[in-house]
């Protein structure tokens, strides 16, 4: 049961009324008080009932962080009768839908509907929690409410911020491939095609045996090997629960991988992804041409760190099991010393010898920043902290490195153009 | 723990020569009482002679227990040397106290606008000598009818008697000037101090029995006025008799009338009920929600710097100088090691030769700051740290 404002008013000119009333007050006021009862609960009789109401639900299933997605439900009214009143359709608060609630009038036998914008400011899935109807009834008294379900969910894709880098990475792409405008050879041991010679190439890449078969002079055109298989895997242990600046290290690994993912996509490698800590949290599998980011922007939306020390060993294991096939591993973890002691290194040299592993961690910028102070005994203490801590991490890049591992390690800004730079030099080398 | 902890250095004299056992236990309960006993004995005092000054007197115009300015305790003290004063607070045991006292007896009436005509009445009736002081007109017209105020002098002017009143006559002239008074004619009344206007003392006999005398102010009873002029022989004159009946009525008591829940209207009180019934609507109204809370699990986030921040906590806490100073000549190491050309594995001979090459500095002094072996000046105090701090980063500002 609701009621509206105009009972209130209702009352509260009884409540005059009576005060007015002098000798005869009594009889006034049970007249009074009787006849707004009265009243409100006729009008809570007289309203349509909101359970009768059928609703269908249609809109935007998943954005970007940063946009806004709408969603509508059809309030349909299959009863004989006219509902008059508002209607509120509910998500979690880090959805910040709007407006809140709304007025709603439906016809007997129509539809009506109800659209309600989401700016979600969290990534991950939003479930609709109900939808509220409230009938008023013909006098605009009293009425009824009921909270319906309908489910909808709508996802909230990572932001994917540093898409800015990408045309800056995919021009040095080209640049290797032979196919940039500068016109350089291109790089790389696998032969690509012959084309007609324009000023500026290198004569050494002119092929004279087709060129005598032509009637204009020919080069041929080399490119890097492609159809390479590379894995990421994203680590969703407790250290990724991280907060780097004001973001979860899990969320700047996640931006990393995506660039990495369209980077490569468009080199046309083969792009495998998965989540892991103790267990597999989400994957992504290869499947045959086109960009993959898309499906790995998927898989990461509900991704959240989970409290469990992650397990390098199950890692291992399940990267191994995946196939022999020579890939490159980028595990996106945080360069924790004691973590990656005891569970990568001793598994390291079995993985190497399949395939070659990247490690990319995120640098806290506060540490560094702490590194650096002075003046007090308080701030020596502090800083001497941390320099221990990133003595631990270069100790443990070092040992990385020493046993075959690529290591990039950078600052949350950097981490995924400096990602992609390992990426596309280890492709230049023909490491892949 | 206070009473022992001072005792034992005490327990021996300068010479250092210890006392007897009994002595210093006596002396022990002395020391350990002495202290809260002169607190609660200075305490004592204090209330004491807080005390001495707080008598309460009553104040008010012409109170005979009064010492203020205004009050008449002198003249009240005074009349108490040869008369037997009764101090009356309303009229029934004023009446009760005059009929107690017999023949020669003076009713000294004041304030009496504070009494109802009735009890005017009763006391007019009494039959008994009357001293009114600025009386009401209605007192005026019970106690001596056919005397009138006719007119008014400067409060507190000294007059003459110039009458023949022995009262009046003996104690000469006195600062009376009030309110005055005139017999109509046809009336026995002796008129003294004489102004423009009429008489400020005048003397009637009561209709009941026994002479009414009427004096048109009270000041000159005061404490203030009353040694002045012939102010206390007038007085004393006035009021002599065997006894003194002092009437000085209290304020009346307010009696009888109605709550503020009578005066109502019986309309209001039954709209309580009404109201009671908008405060519900409105309630429902405001405070019905559509639709429940929706609760969201928020994942746990942590700054990543947190392991960082506590272990310096820690080394603070334990003030861990050797820790701090190895790890920050590690950190500087690790940094400038590779700009030498040289690695981690280089002797710390070679790098400090390097870095004395480059640097232009001591060889023995990079030493003692970079390899100090097992004597560490650095780990003494903080300002050795601090020290430590500082020449690293010079170091490092000059192999920029």
């Amino acid at each position: 049961m609701v009621v509206t404002g105009r009972a209130v008013l209702l009352a509260f000119l009884a409540t005059c009324a009576v005060a007015i009333s002098g000798q005869i007050g009594g009889t006034v006021t049970y007249v009074a008080v009787g006849l707004v009862v009265l009243l409100v609960v006729l009008d809570v009789a007289l309203a349509t009932s909101p359970r009768l109401m059928r609703l269908s639900r249609e809109g935007d299933t998943s954005l970007r962080l940063g946009d806004s997605a709408s969603v509508s439900v059809l309030v349909s009214n299959p009863t004989g009768r006219r509902l008059r009143g508002s209607v509120r359709d509910a998500w979690p608060p880090s959805s910040h839908s709007a407006p809140k609630a709304q007025p709603l009038r439906v016809d007997a036998g129509e539809r009506r509907r109800v659209t309600t914008t989401l700016t979600p400011t969290r990534r991950g899935d939003a479930r609709s929690a109900g939808v509220t109807v409230r009938s008023i009834g013909p006098l605009g008294l009293a009425g009824r409410q009921r909270t319906l379900r309908s489910l909808w969910v709508v996802r909230t894709l990572p932001p994917f911020h540093s898409r800015r880098h990408l045309p800056g990475k995919l021009s040095r792409l080209r640049e290797l491939e032979g196919r940039h405008t500068a016109m350089v050879r291109g790089q790389g041991s696998e032969f690509d095609s012959l084309r007609d010679y324009v000023p500026g190439d290198d004569v050494r890449s002119i092929d004279w045996r087709a060129t005598a078969r032509n009637d204009g002079v020919v080069v041929r055109t080399w490119r890097p090997e492609r159809d390479r298989r590379i894995l990421i895997v994203l680590d969703t242990g407790r250290t990724s629960a991280g907060r780097v600046g004001d973001t979860p290290r899990l969320d700047h690994a996640m931006d990393a991988a995506l660039l990495l993912t369209a980077l490569a996509g468009k080199a046309g490698d083969r792009v495998d992804f998965m989540a892991y800590d103790r267990a597999v949290r989400a994957q992504v599998r290869a499947s045959g041409k086109g960009s993959q980011v898309h499906r790995v922007v998927e898989a990461m939306a509900p991704l959240e760190a989970e409290l469990v020390e992650s397990d390098p060993a199950g890692l291992v294991g399940t990267v191994l099991s995946q196939g022999r096939s020579r890939r490159l591993v980028v595990l996106l973890t945080d360069l924790n010393a004691t973590a990656l002691e005891e569970g990568l290194l001793p598994r390291l040299p079995l993985l190497s010898s399949h395939h070659l592993l990247l490690v990319a961690g995120i640098k806290d910028p506060k540490v560094e920043e702490m590194a650096t102070e002075r003046g007090s005994a308080d701030a020596l203490y502090r800083a001497a902290s941390a320099e221990r801590t990133m003595s631990e991490r270069h100790r443990i890049s070092a040992e990385l490195r020493r046993m075959g591992a690529e290591v990039v390690d950078a600052d949350p800004e950097r981490i995924a153009p400096a990602l992609a730079d390992a990426y596309i030099n280890l492709k230049a080398q023909g490491r892949l | 723990m206070t009473a022992t902890a001072p005792a034992a250095p005490e327990a021996t004299t300068r010479e250092g020569r210890p006392l007897p056992e009994h002595d210093s236990g006596l002396r022990r309960l002395w020391r350990s009482v002495r202290v809260p006993a002169a607190l609660f004995s200075a305490l004592l005092l204090v209330g004491v002679l807080l005390s001495l000054g707080g008598e309460q007197f009553p104040s008010g115009h012409l109170e005979p227990d009064s010492p203020q300015p205004g009050g008449a305790r002198a003249f009240a003290r005074l009349l108490g040397q040869d008369s037997d004063v009764t101090v009356a607070r309303d009229s029934a045991s004023a009446a009760r106290a005059v009929e107690r006292a017999g023949e020669d007896t003076v009713l000294l009436v004041f304030l009496d606008h504070r009494l109802l005509p009735e009890e005017v009445d009763t006391l007019a009736e009494l039959a008994t000598d009357t001293v009114l002081v600025q009386p009401s007109l209605r007192s005026l017209e019970a106690f001596a009818p056919g005397t009138d105020v006719t007119g008014r002098a400067d409060d507190g002017d000294s007059l003459e008697p110039e009458c023949a009143l022995p009262a009046a006559a003996s104690a000469g002239s006195a600062e009376v000037a009030g309110e005055l008074y005139s017999a109509d004619e046809g009336v026995v009344a002796q008129g003294c101090y004489p102004s423009d206007g009429g008489s400020a003392l005048i003397r009637a006999d009561s209709p009941h029995g026994g002479t009414t005398t009427v004096v048109g102010t009270g000041t000159f009873l005061s404490n203030r006025d009353l040694d002045a002029d012939g102010n206390a022989a007038l007085a004393l004159n006035l009021a002599s008799a065997e006894n003194v009946v002092w009437l000085r009525p209290d304020v009346p008591e307010e009696a009888g009338g109605s709550d503020i829940v009578d005066l109502l209207p019986a309309g209001l009180l039954w709209s309580v009920v009404p109201l009671a019934l908008t405060l519900l609507l409105l309630a429902l109204w405001r405070g019905r929600r559509m639709g429940a809370l929706v609760h969201e699990s928020l994942p746990v986030v942590v700054r990543a710097s947190e392991t960082t921040e506590g272990r310096a906590g820690l080394y603070r806490s334990r003030n861990a100088r050797d820790r701090v100073v190895a790890a920050l000549r590690n950190g500087f190491l690790e940094r400038s090691v590779p700009k030498l050309g040289l690695n981690a594995d280089s002797e710390p001979r070679t790098v400090v030769a390097t870095l004395a090459s480059r640097t232009g500095d001591d060889p023995r002094h990079l030493e003692q700051l970079l390899y100090p072996g097992p004597n560490d000046p650095y780990v003494a105090d903080d300002g050795a740290m601090l020290g430590l701090g500082e020449a690293l980063d010079e170091l490092t500002r000059k192999l920029r």
